[in-house]
């Protein structure tokens, strides 16, 4: 039995179903991201553990206890807000003491936790400032302190860093992950960046009108997307149609050219997926399958160059690393480019 | 051209509101024949009637307020969270007491409530103060609700909240801890129209025939000259004390607001 358990979730706002059929089982000290597009029931799944919202059906267990009928506040469940949601009255201090003071600590535990916490964050010297004197990192840094000052079971996030800037959210982020880990608390984390889920999680959560798509490692999610969704949703993805000559073997005709998937595929057409960087410019080592074409469009991004060629009628788009020592084609420019017929993703119908 | 009319328009102003107070003033000092003296204020200050009375309606004022943060502020708070389309029409309701004239209302109290009804507030003193209470309450109403409700407006009430829920508060924790010090400010100025109501107040003292300043004040205007006036200038010097410690507090008290 896993220590959070979410089975058969549902929630309806009036006649609108926004949550399909949820079931997750977390393990202790798990990090889960809950990925999907905006509206996508994100944030009502999770509004539902920490009890903000009743489900319509379904039940959540937390070490084998069902909370569903408890209040929020009955919880233990730390909550972290996009808007970080400090006490503006209230001193940087006293918004981290403020859990452990309605729980009835003593003076002594809540004056040693608030330092603890605030030397977890990196801001030991700012106790005594209030919210509006904060960055808007310090302040969600100082919220973070604050759900985690009560010793919280399970720890949420909803979208944490998006009101931040960009450097910050990714120092942030890391600062986030090593916290959790460090305490070993159970986090769900909600966020529709890919970047930041993919890094970030043990397991991947890919929603996608109010159900979980797929769940799994950000490895699994990536390389084995279980949906069409999901393929198109996380990374980059060329899709192309291909013909199956042969279903058994997997042979197909792929642009204009034979490649072996190894896999038995359905008769007739079928749609593969390619991820960019699973494509290299000219042969490369264990990449058998050579297609050629013409440059359609350069994208110079810096470290990485971003090229479109056109295929035998396909489009396809691929990086290749920047050298100071050989400037990218030219559009129009004739050139092959070759991948691993195995790395093709079958990309199954529309949803 | 502009510039000319506002100062127009400001020294209008100016001389609208001064003059009569400079003219009371004047007049509160010329109680002694052909020089400018304080009788008049020694006089009103000497009168027993007038610290009776004055100290009556400073303790009805100061329960009214406790009475009146205690019934808006949970109020508007919950209506702001969980009923936010009823907003409107809580909004009207608390406007009520400003078109319907205090006599009416004193009018129901008294069928409501009198000697041979099933509630019979008006049987003790006691009965009759809390009913007094009550209808002050209902003056200021509008007042304090409006600045209670504008005070909410400048904080995330929902997620504040949720915030202190899920770290283990309960709703009176809630209330005394987030709600109320973040809105203190708004429930000081409602805080202080309901004094400046009550202080003056005569309708709802004079029918339920309690020792409050309003008819005192007016019981001084029917029989004396210059007392009424010092009195004036009295009630005007703590309406601007209230006023200038408003703004002290506000300033002790700004944080929060920028962010
Ligand atoms: N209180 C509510 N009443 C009615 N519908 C709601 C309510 N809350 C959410 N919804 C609807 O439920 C759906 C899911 O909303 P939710 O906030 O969970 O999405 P999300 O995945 O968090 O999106 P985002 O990334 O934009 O935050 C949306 O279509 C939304 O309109
Ligand atoms: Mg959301």
């Amino acid at each position: 039995m896993s220590f959070l358990n979410i089975s058969n979730l549902e929630k309806s706002f009036g006649p609108t179903r926004v949550v399909h059929d949820f079931s997750l089982a977390v393990e202790q000290g798990e990090f889960i991201s809950f990925l999907g597009p905006s509206g996508c029931g994100k944030t009502t799944t999770l509004r539902m553990v920490a009890g903000f919202e009743t489900p319509t059906a379904g039940r959540i267990e937390i070490d084998g206890r069902d909370i569903v009928r408890l209040r929020p506040n009955q919880r233990n469940i730390g909550m972290v807000f996009q808007s970080y949601a400090l006490f503006p009255n209230l001193t940087v201090g006293q918004n981290v003491a403020f859990g452990l003071k309605v729980a009835g600590a003593s003076r002594a535990l809540i004056r040693a936790r608030v330092a603890e916490m605030l030397e977890m964050i990196g801001l030991p010297d700012l106790a005594g400032r209030y919210p509006f004197q904060l960055s808007g990192g310090q302040q969600q840094r100082v919220a973070l302190a604050r759900a985690l000052a009560v010793r919280p079971q399970v720890l949420l996030l909803d979208e944490p860093l998006s009101a931040l800037d960009a450097k910050i959210r990714v120092s942030l982020r890391a600062e986030i992950r090593a916290i959790q880990k460090k305490l070993g608390i159970t986090t769900i984390y909600v966020t529709h960046d890919q970047e930041e889920a993919l890094s970030m999680s043990d397991r991947i959560v890919v929603m996608h009108q109010g159900r979980a798509d797929q769940v799994g490692t950000p490895f699994q999610i990536y390389n084995t997307p279980a949906t069409r969704f999901v393929a198109g949703f996380v990374g980059a993805l060329n899709t192309v149609q291909a013909e199956v000559i042969d279903p058994g073997t997997g042979r197909v005709l792929l642009a204009g050219t034979e490649a072996v998937l190894d896999r038995a595929l359905p008769a007739g057409q079928v749609t593969l997926g390619l991820r960019p960087e699973m494509v290299s410019l000219g042969p490369a080592p264990g990449r058998e399958t050579v297609l050629r074409g013409r440059v359609v469009e350069v994208d110079f991004l810096g470290a990485v160059i971003r090229l479109k060629a056109e295929l035998g009628g396909e489009v396809l788009a691929f990086d290749t690393f920047n050298t100071s020592q050989k400037a990218p084609p030219r559009v129009g420019e004739e050139v092959s480019v070759s991948l691993a017929a195995r790395d093709l993703l079958v990309i199954g119908p529309p949803a | 051209m502009t510039r000319i009319w506002s100062w127009i328009a400001l020294t209008f102003g100016l001389i609208y509101f001064a003059l009569p107070l400079i003219g009371t003033v004047e007049f509160s000092l010329r109680m002694r024949r052909g020089e400018y003296s304080f009788d008049a204020y020694r006089k009103v200050l000497a009168d027993p009637r007038f610290q009776e009375t004055f100290s009556y309606s400073v303790v009805m004022a100061l329960a009214t307020i406790v009475f009146g943060v205690l019934l808006v502020v949970p109020t508007a708070y919950w209506v702001r969270l969980k009923l936010p389309r009823l907003r409107p029409y809580v909004e009207f309701l608390t406007l009520m007491p400003l078109v319907i004239p205090p006599i009416v209302i004193v009018f129901g109290y008294l069928r409501l409530y009198n000697t041979s009804s099933w509630l019979p507030l008006t049987g003790t003193t006691m009965g009759t103060n809390l009913l007094l209470m009550f209808g002050y309450a209902t003056l200021s109403l509008p007042y304090m609700y409006r600045a209670v409700d504008t005070g909410l407006r400048s904080i995330d009430v929902g997620t504040l909240t949720e915030a202190a829920q899920s770290l283990g508060a309960g709703w009176v924790t809630i209330l005394a801890r987030v709600i109320l010090p973040n809105v203190l400010v708004a429930v000081l100025s409602g805080a202080f129209l309901t004094f400046a109501i009550v202080i003056g107040e005569f309708v709802l003292a004079a029918l339920l025939n309690r020792p409050a300043f309003g008819p005192y004040l007016q019981l001084m205007g029917a029989n004396r000259a210059y007392e009424p006036a010092a009195l004036a200038v009295i009630a005007f010097a703590i309406t601007w004390a209230c006023m200038g410690l408003i703004q002290l507090v506000s300033r002790f008290t700004r944080h929060g607001r920028t962010a």
